[in-house]
């Protein structure tokens, strides 16, 4: 159940270059949350009046974490709170990933900070879906959370430059992949040129699983009524990434 | 507990506070996280005639105690709003201020005499480009915001006309006067101010429209102020808004000369915003033994 409020900053650190992932306790459960749905977050003082749409990472009781890269004002605010900070924040938001049920084996595409929401579905059906990860980095210093996504039945890590796994990226590698696991469901996020590529390859292709990709956009208020979130659709209207989303088919949005 | 209903141009309202246009779409994602019964009204997205898809993206951007927007008139048209959720706001028991917009003057026309006895309030949106004008805004010269209030007041003949002013003019007293010269039941004020954020790594503004709309708690003199001298001015109602976070700041407006205010953005960095600025001002009313809030309206008086 969508609900705004004061969370407690639990820990707050550095995991990779300019990445940091902050745990908030709530003081209240907020019901289920699904992997893939996201949280608004206030980076605290009254100067900043958006608040930060950030993918739920994981979820631990009353604790759920996100993570961040320093991008701007915003999150750079974030980076300086410390244990015992109060944050207001609104959750859960968004759609997330839905799995249908008769999915057993699931490829995960995913690039940069993309990679974070990927996690919590990962999290969420660990034990039940096979989970075969393609992940992307752009060097070793930019590569975390390897103990969450080692909990796939298989993983592939590419780094741009080859410090790391596979030289290249995440869409590359799945195609290049001549082992993988015919997938039920490809789940994807990642930068907007990765789902473009993805999508591309697909139709080129002629590969038809069915594929949830999670995009990202400059949120209001994050709950659907401003309309400043939006989305092409390949129908020729418009969909709200914060509401309708931030999960869609890869058919149904233009990437 | 303080009486915080008021009544503007016969309308009765529970409370000063109505959503403002464009932060609260037409209600019903508020009304997931509360009974949005509990504000006194909603001004709606702003409608057009038909659907519109509105601006690219990004259209958002924030700078120190703002934000800027640049939506573009996104709605799904004003036969869909009446279809799917007048019927449903009116059940929520709030004031309903369809908020509408047009291209020409024909387009305000036509759609005020649709909405004509169907809403409780229309409130005219005039800051959007307007081709018989010659493509000045129709809502910054006074004889075009006369022309466009006299024109949608014939047709609203069972409804009241609020005409909301722009604040990017040379005179908002000037301006209030043409739309009370014009036939206006109510003026409400300020629309955003126009601005600009550029991303200096780009060197290019963050949002694709280039300008937004600048709203929020920075821009809350320029309203509070433009309100006093709006409402000094004119003999008919006056909404406030601009920058209102919480009950003080509604307080001050409703003194500045506001028989009502609109609050918007203040959703955005809370969205429990309204329910709480409503009970702030009851507070306030009650530390201050007044019994009924249209006491304090137009209470300020300047300095000697």
């Amino acid at each position: 159940m969508m609900k705004e409020l004061i969370a407690t900053v639990k820990q707050n650190q550095l995991i990779a270059e300019n990445i940091y992932s902050m745990t908030l306790t709530l003081p209240e459960g907020v019901g289920q949350i699904r992997g893939g749905q996201f949280l608004n977050l206030s980076v605290g003082d009254k100067v900043h009046l958006l608040k930060r749409p950030l993918g739920i990472c994981k979820v631990e009781g009353d604790d759920v974490t996100v993570c961040y890269q320093l991008k701007g004002e915003g999150t750079r605010l974030l980076s300086q709170k410390v244990k015992g900070d109060k944050l207001s924040v609104l959750l859960p938001l968004g759609n997330g990933f839905i799995l249908p049920q008769t999915a057993k084996n699931v490829a995960v595409i995913g690039g940069g900070v993309g990679v974070f929401p990927l996690i919590s579905v990962i999290r969420e059906h660990f034990g039940k879906v096979n989970f075969h990860s393609y992940i992307g980095f752009r060097n070793k210093d930019a590569v975390c959370l390897m103990e969450e996504l080692e909990k796939s039945t298989t993983l592939t890590v590419t780094t741009d430059d080859g410090s790391v796994g596979i030289k290249g990226n995440a869409v590359s590698a799945y195609f290049a992949d001549e082992n993988k696991v015919k997938a039920d469901l490809i789940i994807a996020c990642g930068p907007p040129i990765m789902l473009k590529v993805l999508k591309q390859k697909l139709a080129e292709a002629g590969d038809k699983t069915p594929c949830l990709v999670s995009l990202e956009e400059r949120m209001g208020c994050g709950i659907g009524a401003c309309l400043v979130c939006v989305c092409k659709t390949t129908s020729g209207g418009n969909t709200r990434v914060c509401k309708d989303g931030p999960v869609f088919e890869i058919g149904e949005v233009e990437l | 507990m303080a009486n915080l209903s008021v009544e503007i141009c016969g309308v009765k309202f529970k409370n000063p506070l109505i959503a403002a246009s464009g932060t609260y779409g037409f209600g019903r994602e508020f009304d997931e996280i509360y009974d949005i019964s509990q504000i006194g009204g909603i001004s709606t997205k702003g409608l057009t005639l038909e659907p519109r898809l509105g601006n690219p993206v990004p259209r958002i951007a924030e700078s120190s105690s703002v934000i800027l927007n640049a939506v573009g008139l996104q709605n799904p048209g004003v036969e869909h709003f009446i279809k799917h959720d007048l019927p449903w706001l009116k059940e929520k028991g709030v004031v309903v201020i369809a908020n509408v917009a047009g291209r020409t003057l024909e387009d305000y026309e036509g759609i005020c005499k649709r909405l004509n006895g169907l809403v409780d309030m229309v409130e005219l949106n005039i800051s959007c480009p307007n081709v018989r004008a010659g493509g000045m805004a129709l809502g910054i010269r006074p004889e075009n915001i006369e022309e466009v209030t006299v024109l949608t007041k014939k047709q609203l003949t069972k409804t009241p006309l609020i005409v909301k002013l722009s604040p990017n003019v040379e005179s908002i007293v000037t301006n209030a006067k043409a739309a009370e010269r014009g036939g206006a039941d109510c003026i409400s004020l300020i629309n955003t101010l126009t601005g600009m954020v550029i991303d200096i790594e780009k060197r290019k503004p963050v949002i694709a429209n280039n300008t937004g709309g600048v709203s929020g708690a920075g821009i809350k003199p320029i309203a509070v102020r433009m309100v006093y001298e709006a409402s000094h001015a004119v003999n008919i109602p006056v909404i406030g808004m601009g920058g209102i976070m919480t009950g003080e700041d509604a307080i001050e407006f409703m003194m500045a000369g506001a028989s009502a205010v609109q609050v918007g953005t203040a959703n955005f960095y809370d969205v429990n915003a309204m329910p709480k600025i409503i009970n702030q001002m009851d507070s306030w009313l009650n530390k201050h033994n007044i019994k009924s809030v249209n006491e304090i309206v137009k209470t300020a008086t300047l300095n000697g």
